[in-house]
């Protein structure tokens, strides 16, 4: 005789909860084997007087120039610190309009749709295909580096030059948006461009015309998204030499004037909030359901 | 203008083991206008699919304007496409555009891919009058800057014939265009198209599953059960008992392979 | 409809159709930006190809050949030799490190975001969350959450806009070449970021079961344990294996203040001019990233599938 069969108990602890513990896991276990020790996180004594020095000043940041020596005719702080924001804006803007370009054409090569859409056969499948996989490649090759390696790779072989900082940040964001992009175009619903099949058009137009405009809002909206990062990005390039906040940031602070390291952080913080803004109010704007 | 014909000749298709259509015969002359009537997975969908090749056929052969569609150049299957309008039950509008876009979409078979970017970017005047008369026609001219996704229902559906006739169709392929509007809509535009039709000589195809209307709207009636044509008749000549028929499924088929 | 009248009618409809002007202004200014830097920038490109940089980039091209290497004919086993070498004396630990980092540091973010999250999710952060409940809240009830909402959410957004190589360089001048400076880095930053969409996401669970328990009379902690728990967990995982995969990016890269990561050994290489050992290095990086971004995806199918 053979009991009937019950409905299977489910675990106690789903796959869910499992991965839940493991990383608690992992976290102590990077701990441990990292060595450090909660004491580590208490300045020593050098340390803490810089701490007590530098956050004493964090609600009275600098409104003129905390060097020794300051030349006669020196602009006020706050203007050499917009100066050098609308430059982190600028190397920014110009990165991201040659990502941008790369994003795009390499997103289109790179989604799958682009050739699934067709009925090739043969060389042509082939062709495409091919193009595809070297598209995908590319990408995974330009992201997985990131910016700030670029940059020394690039100040490394050709020395300080505009140019190094805008492809250093050019490329992995470019290959991000690509990824993206791809990943957007082909999550749209395709039953448009299907139908456009069905009624003669060719591949490209369905793809240009019938998806393309539908993944938009949502890689205008990843683009200002990226813009914000680039802005981040083009202001840590200024630790390596090029002219954005961050040089201007690590200088004040070697000089240990953090009166002005504050009005430079602050300046950055609220360039970054304003771009925040801007891309989330845009964002909301676009992508509406 | 004159109507596209169409033929099936002993047309089986198989999707897997499925057997979406077995061994079908069926004639539709140029500027006729047919209802295909049945259950849901009777068919219809895949035979209003074969009449433009979007489907290939397991067996038999599908003819439209005397041409066989397997023996075609893929070229030449493009060309005959895009005289053949479908409108597809989930209508298939690109909700994020304007509705002048969505129309002029209909043409994309005709142009090049330069000509569609003008075409679609920066409309000249003169199709952006045919896009206006056609929306005119349909009822849904105030709409024609709106987007897409705003429109209602029914507006949509409109929306969806015009894009259609925008390509100047001697064929319509109708996949139950009106499944999800409320009753008073669906006769509307059930109406619209038959008349359409006429007007324009344009053969009409459409699939439907509600038979007081097909056979209110229609002069001939196709029925499709389990993948098999059951009656093919003008409306006045089918008998009742041939809709409950269609219907009624035996407790063995609801059982047996979920047919 | 005669013609002309047509094109009336057709006029009166354009002008009528529905436009965003935020948005249509946005793309305009953010076309104007992309294309205006490059006239306002300045950027001195000419210089980049410049006869000496392309010397510069000639001889960086013959620096990068391993070092046993220059100057002989390629030898598959010397290279191997070389490469093992460089990935037993520097390579394996650091990546190891580089990983550890990462991971803690995005532990702690999790950890330190879902306390925020709740803070900043106006469902929760009210005086009367879900349901009314007794007596209408006092106008000074009302505006401390609505306080603590704001501050929360203040927090941050500064936790977020700087960015982690600029907190990395802060805390390394205070607390000292330890690992710390580097997971504390990610950490803060992540914890704006987690937080965030943490809080968008506890604001968008559905409030039907929420409701319903506070309607049994449980409180917020019970609420928040109970309903938003379960509701929440999938999607909480899902970011944070997406950050995790970040992290592992700027860990790498945060070495080269001098902390013990990849970076490190990666500066240190750049400093000695040994370019082989440097590229060699930046590579590993990538390989890392790579084997990350593997990982996260295949996690984070798995939370998804997992009903």
């Amino acid at each position: 005789m053979t009991a009937p069969e019950l409905p299977r108990r489910p675990p106690a602890v789903g796959v869910r909860g499992l991965t839940l513990l493991l990383l608690l896991v992992a976290g102590a276990l990077s701990y441990e084997g990292l060595g450090l020790t909660a004491a580590g996180l208490w300045p020593n004594e050098g340390g803490l007087a810089v701490a007590r020095e530098f956050f004493g000043r964090a609600l009275t940041p600098a409104w003129t120039s905390e060097a020794r020596f300051v030349p006669p005719g020196t602009p006020p702080l706050l203007l050499d610190a917009l100066g050098a924001a609308g430059r982190t804006v600028l190397y920014a803007a110009a990165a991201m309009s040659l990502a941008l370009v790369i994003g795009v054409v390499l997103g289109f090569l790179a989604s799958s749709s682009w050739w699934t859409l067709g009925e090739r056969r043969g060389i042509g499948r082939t062709v495409t295909g091919a193009l595809w996989f070297v598209a995908r490649a590319v990408i995974a090759a330009m992201r997985s580096i990131h910016e700030l390696l670029w940059a020394v790779l690039l100040l490394a072989a050709m020395g300080l030059s505009d140019l190094a900082a805008l492809v250093a940040i050019a490329l992995p964001y470019g290959g991000t948006l690509a990824k993206i992009f791809s990943e957007l175009i082909d999550e749209a619903p395709r039953d448009a461009g299907e139908a456009l099949r069905g009624a003669g058009a060719p591949a490209l137009s369905v793809f240009t015309f019938a998806l393309v405009p539908r993944a938009a809002p949502d890689m205008i909206a990843y683009t200002f998204y990226r813009f914000e990062c680039a802005l981040r990005s083009s202001a840590v390039l200024g630790f390596f030499g090029f002219p954005t906040l961050g040089l201007e940031l690590r200088q004040s602070f070697r000089s240990t004037n953090y009166g002005e390291v504050w009005t430079y952080l602050y300046v950055l913080i609220a360039l970054v909030i304003v771009f925040d803004w801007w891309s989330g109010r845009l964002r909301r704007r676009l992508v509406t359901t | 203008m004159t109507g596209a014909s169409f033929g099936l000749e002993g047309v089986s298709v198989r999707f897997d083991a499925f057997p979406a259509l077995s061994d079908v015969d069926l004639r539709i002359d140029a500027g006729e206008a047919v209802a295909l009537v049945g259950p849901s997975g009777s068919g219809k969908t895949t035979l209003l699919r074969l009449l433009n090749g979007t489907v290939r056929p397991s067996a038999g052969a599908v003819r439209v304007d005397g041409e066989r569609l397997d023996e075609v150049s893929r070229r030449r299957l493009r060309d005959i496409r895009s005289r053949l309008g479908f409108v597809p039950q989930d209508l298939a509008l690109v909700p994020n555009l304007r509705v002048v876009q969505n129309v002029l979409s209909g043409r994309l078979g005709r142009w090049s891919f330069l000509g569609a970017a003008r075409a679609l970017l920066a409309p000249p005047r003169a199709l952006v009058r045919e896009v206006h008369a056609l929306l005119d026609r349909v009822g849904v001219a105030e709409k024609l800057y709106q987007r897409t996704d705003r429109l209602s229902g029914g507006q949509r559906q409109r929306v969806a014939v015009a894009r259609a006739l925008f390509q100047e169709p001697s064929g319509l392929l109708a996949d139950e265009p009106v499944s999800s509007v409320d009753p008073a809509r669906a006769r509307d535009t059930v109406r619209l198209l038959t008349e359409l039709s006429s007007e324009r000589r344009i053969t009409l195809v459409m699939s439907l599953h509600n038979l007081e209307l097909a056979r209110a709207a229609f002069p001939r009636l196709v029925g499709l059960r389990r993948g098999r044509v059951v009656f093919d008749a003008p409306s006045d000549d089918v008998p009742a008992g041939a809709f409950e028929a269609l219907y009624d499924l035996t407790t063995e088929e609801l059982l047996g392979d979920g047919a | 409809m005669s013609g002309a009248g047509r094109d009336l009618e057709i006029d009166r409809l354009r002008r009528a159709r529905p436009r965003d002007r935020f948005v249509r202004r946005s793309l305009f200014a953010f076309g104007a930006l992309l294309v205006g830097a490059w006239l306002v920038g300045g950027f001195d490109l000419g210089d980049a190809f410049s006869e000496q940089r392309l010397r510069n980039v000639d001889r960086f091209l013959g620096e990068i050949r391993p070092y046993p290497l220059q100057g002989e004919a390629w030898d598959h086993g010397v290279f191997l030799e070389w490469a093992r070498g460089l990935w037993v004396e520097k390579g394996a630990l650091a990546v190891g490190r580089t990983l550890g980092i990462a991971v803690l540091a995005i532990v702690l973010a999790a950890l330190l975001a879902l306390p925020f999250s709740l803070a900043a999710a106006r469902t929760v952060a009210t005086p009367e969350p879900y349901v009314p409940s007794g007596r209408p809240p006092t106008r000074w009830n009302r505006w401390a959450w609505r306080g603590l909402v704001g501050v929360t959410r203040t927090g941050l957004v500064f936790l977020r806009a700087l960015p982690e190589y600029v907190w990395a360089y802060l805390a390394l001048a205070i607390l000292g070449p330890t690992a710390w400076p580097a997971v504390l880095a990610l950490a803060l930053h992540n914890t704006g970021i987690l937080g965030r969409l943490y809080a968008e996401t506890v604001e968008n669970v559905p409030t039907g079961v929420p409701a319903a328990l506070r309607g049994l009379g449980a409180g917020r902690t019970q609420v928040a344990a109970a309903a938003l728990g379960p509701a929440l967990l999938p999607r909480l995982l899902l970011f944070f294996f997406y950050r995790w995969e970040t992290c592992v990016r700027e860990a790498t890269v945060l070495g080269m203040l001098g902390v013990v990561s990849l970076g490190y050994h990666i500066a240190d290489a750049r400093v000695r001019g040994r370019h082989d050992e440097f590229v060699f290095l930046v590579l590993l990086g990538a390989a890392i990233v790579l084997a990350g971004d593997l990982v996260s995806t295949w996690a984070r199918g798995l939370v998804r599938r997992a009903s």
